[in-house]
């Protein structure tokens, strides 16, 4: 039905499918909302980190766990637009794999378990991303294996289970340039003789690095540069290339790291053949940065600085933070507020702020709306709702 | 007569200009003649191998950039049509390093391969295109800068400005003064009339960016940072102004549209396409 449904929309119109990172139940309101208000499919797409299932202790967004995100999404999505997604998943991308130093075939079995309840509360789509070794960098050909593995495991489970799922696979980690087309094509062609030798439907997605990469709050990769990148094939010449390669193996091209692209860059996103988009920080960090300005513009300065202190503490800024870094404490702390949502300090904070402004200002409310403005620009450029 | 013309772009660095020449001389003199254009450079930091001193109150001012001062030797060098039996010219910038040894012969020698190459570049060590270079080393593109290009007459002679040429139209226009995607323009005018682009890897050219980041001063030019943003605002300008483009992509769609084009007319050809 779903894989139907984007062909359809692909085959009517130019658009890219936007793909939205669950940062807070804000975030996850304001991209239901958009959807039914526009009758646009929009993705929901978690990463282990943020969501995941009860049995491994839920994610750090809205403390969810992936049985209550897929029912809240499903109750909440009155004419069903969103499509639930799971982000890298596979083995070593919940922290906890990490922090027990789990062994390959522990986490290959922990990310089995993770995808079985995805699959099992509707999840649609499922990314098959082994690209994660905390032993070294596992060659082409072990990151293919465990591809194999997992998407085998994957479509039994569906099976089982009668729900359908599409797969999106990406073997390499975003770094900001492009792909090598040759080692695109080797990856396409040994998954295309993988699903046809087991008779599995082939994959509805690749991610490819179209040249996009976060640092800090910007995207500093070469897909936004005006200008050359010393050592880079210019995007220019390479995204067409990737996608006459995505038309040979007939499947949907996915960019990651699509954040605070400019205007220019997203809206030919559509006209050069991206078919789909994630989009996730540049959605959190939009809800700390109004937080913040409603708390000061207000006279709360106090709890700003507590949000802000309590942020920083977190050091989950480092993961963003680039070379020789110029951010200020406050900058790095804005980076990664989100990631503090769920604190119950946090929580304390805000509920003494929303009692504050009470009968002034809807705090929630004044923040979903700023993160609705910040996916809206995504809709708008993608194709899929005209700019007034 | 030697088959090729040079023509090198000075601004206010006469030795880097020279060393460039005599390079060029040593390693190339037997099939290139070699000129150099002063750019709107002070009279004291003319180079001892200038050919014409662009010294009018603007040039002096700005500079004439790459699209203007190659369009300033070329003019002068159609203005005297019994000197001026070139088949091909080398059009290069005075911050680009070039190989020690022979290597305008080997360009030629590829276009000789390439009957239809209109624009040839060697490829410069930190460009990604090198990639595609390393089965087939010369290969067709709609998109490559320019720092040092080796251009066919009979392209010339098909796109020039044919009724009152000058150095603001007679290859480059002149109106965009930095060339932000100036290139693109001449590549696309190549793919509608027949001429293909080549980027080669048998050549390898380089631009020394240590030019203009520590000597902008002594180039009498901007700052490398508020020079790139001055090309920018300008060439998108100029995009819209003259063909409604509001954005490089769709430039390069363009562009990218012609080349696509020449290989359904010149389908022999296929074989030099980058996909």
């Amino acid at each position: 039905m779903l894989a139907q449904k984007l062909e359809r929309f692909y085959r009517a119109r130019r658009v890219t499918l936007l793909g939205v990172g669950p940062m807070s139940r804000n975030c996850v309101d304001a991209a239901i909302e958009l959807a039914n208000e526009h009758e646009t499919p929009v993705m929901l797409i978690a990463s282990r980190r943020q969501v995941e299932c009860s049995e491994m202790g839920g994610g750090y967004v809205n403390n969810w766990s992936t049985e209550k995100f897929a029912e809240y999404v499903t109750r909440h999505d009155k004419k069903g637009q969103v499509i639930l997604a799971r982000d890298h998943g596979g083995p070593w991308q919940s922290p906890e794999e990490v922090r027990e130093a789990y062994s390959l075939r522990m986490a290959m079995e922990s990310a089995k378990r993770s995808y079985s309840v995805d699959i099992a509360c509707g999840f649609q789509i499922v990314h098959v991303d082994p690209s994660i070794d905390i032993n070294g960098k596992p060659s082409a050909t072990e990151v293919l294996d465990r591809v194999f593995e997992l998407y085998e495991y994957c479509w039994e489970e569906a099976r089982q289970n009668r729900r359908e799922i599409l797969f999106e696979i990406g073997t390499e980690e975003q770094s900001g340039s492009t792909d090598s087309v040759e080692s695109l094509d080797q990856t396409l062609r040994e998954v295309t003789q993988f699903c046809q030798r087991n008779r599995l439907p082939p994959p509805t997605f690749i991610v490819v690095q179209t040249g996009t990469k976060v640092v800090e709050m910007r995207n500093v990769g070469s897909l936004d540069s005006p200008f050359r990148i010393a050592g880079e094939l210019a995007p220019e010449i390479q995204l067409p290339r990737i996608m006459s390669l995505c038309r040979k193996y007939k499947i949907f091209m996915k960019e990651h790291n699509t954040d605070y692209l400019s205007d220019e860059t997203l809206s030919w996103h559509p006209k050069l053949g991206i078919h789909a988009a994630n989009v996730a920080p540049e959605f959190g960090v939009a809800e700390t940065k109004a937080f913040v300005q409603l708390l000061n513009e207000n006279g709360l300065r106090k709890y700003s600085e507590q949000f802000l202190s309590l942020a920083y503490d977190s050091m989950k800024w480092e993961k963003w933070l680039g070379p020789d870094s110029a951010a200020g404490d406050q900058e790095r702390a804005l980076m990664c507020g989100h990631y503090v949502f769920s604190h119950p300090v946090f929580l304390e904070l805000k509920s003494a702020a929303v009692k504050e402004l009470q009968g002034k200002v809807d705090v929630d409310l004044y923040l979903k709306n700023k993160v609705k403005a910040s996916i809206f620009r995504y809709l708008i450029h993608f194709g899929w709702v005209k700019a007034i | 007569m030697k088959r090729v013309a040079t023509i090198i772009l000075n601004r206010n660095l006469p030795l880097e200009t020279e060393r460039l020449y005599e390079s060029i001389r040593k390693h190339n003199g037997d099939c290139t003649d070699i000129f150099v254009v002063e750019s709107g450079s002070e009279e004291a930091k003319l180079s001892k191998y200038c050919t014409w001193w662009a010294n009018w109150e603007e040039s002096l001012a700005h500079g004439l950039r790459f699209p203007r001062g190659f369009n300033y030797g070329l003019h002068q060098l159609f203005s005297k049509p019994q000197e001026n039996n070139y088949e091909f010219y080398f059009l290069i910038c005075n911050d680009a390093e070039v190989p020690e040894q022979p290597f305008l012969k080997t360009l030629v020698e590829i276009m000789d391969e390439h009957a239809r190459v209109g624009i040839l570049s060697p490829c410069s060590a930190d460009w990604g295109e090198i990639n595609l270079l390393r089965e087939k080393d010369v290969r067709y593109f709609w998109y490559v800068n320019h720092i040092a290009w080796l251009i066919r007459r009979t392209y010339v002679d098909c796109v020039r400005e044919l009724d009152s040429p000058s150095y603001m139209n007679f290859l480059y226009d002149g109106e965009n003064l930095r060339g932000y995607e100036s290139e693109i323009e001449l590549i696309t005018k190549g793919y509608i009339n027949d001429w293909a682009t080549a980027i080669t890897s048998r050549v390898r050219v380089q631009e020394n960016k240590s030019h203009l980041l520590a000597k902008a001063d002594l180039i009498r030019t901007e700052p490398y940072e508020e020079s790139l943003v001055k090309c920018l605002v300008e060439g998108k300008k100029w995009m819209r102004r003259k063909y409604g483009f509001n954005s490089r992509w769709a430039m390069q769609m363009y562009a990218k549209l012609f080349y696509e084009k020449f290989f359904e007319f010149h389908p022999y050809l296929e074989g030099n396409r980058i996909d």
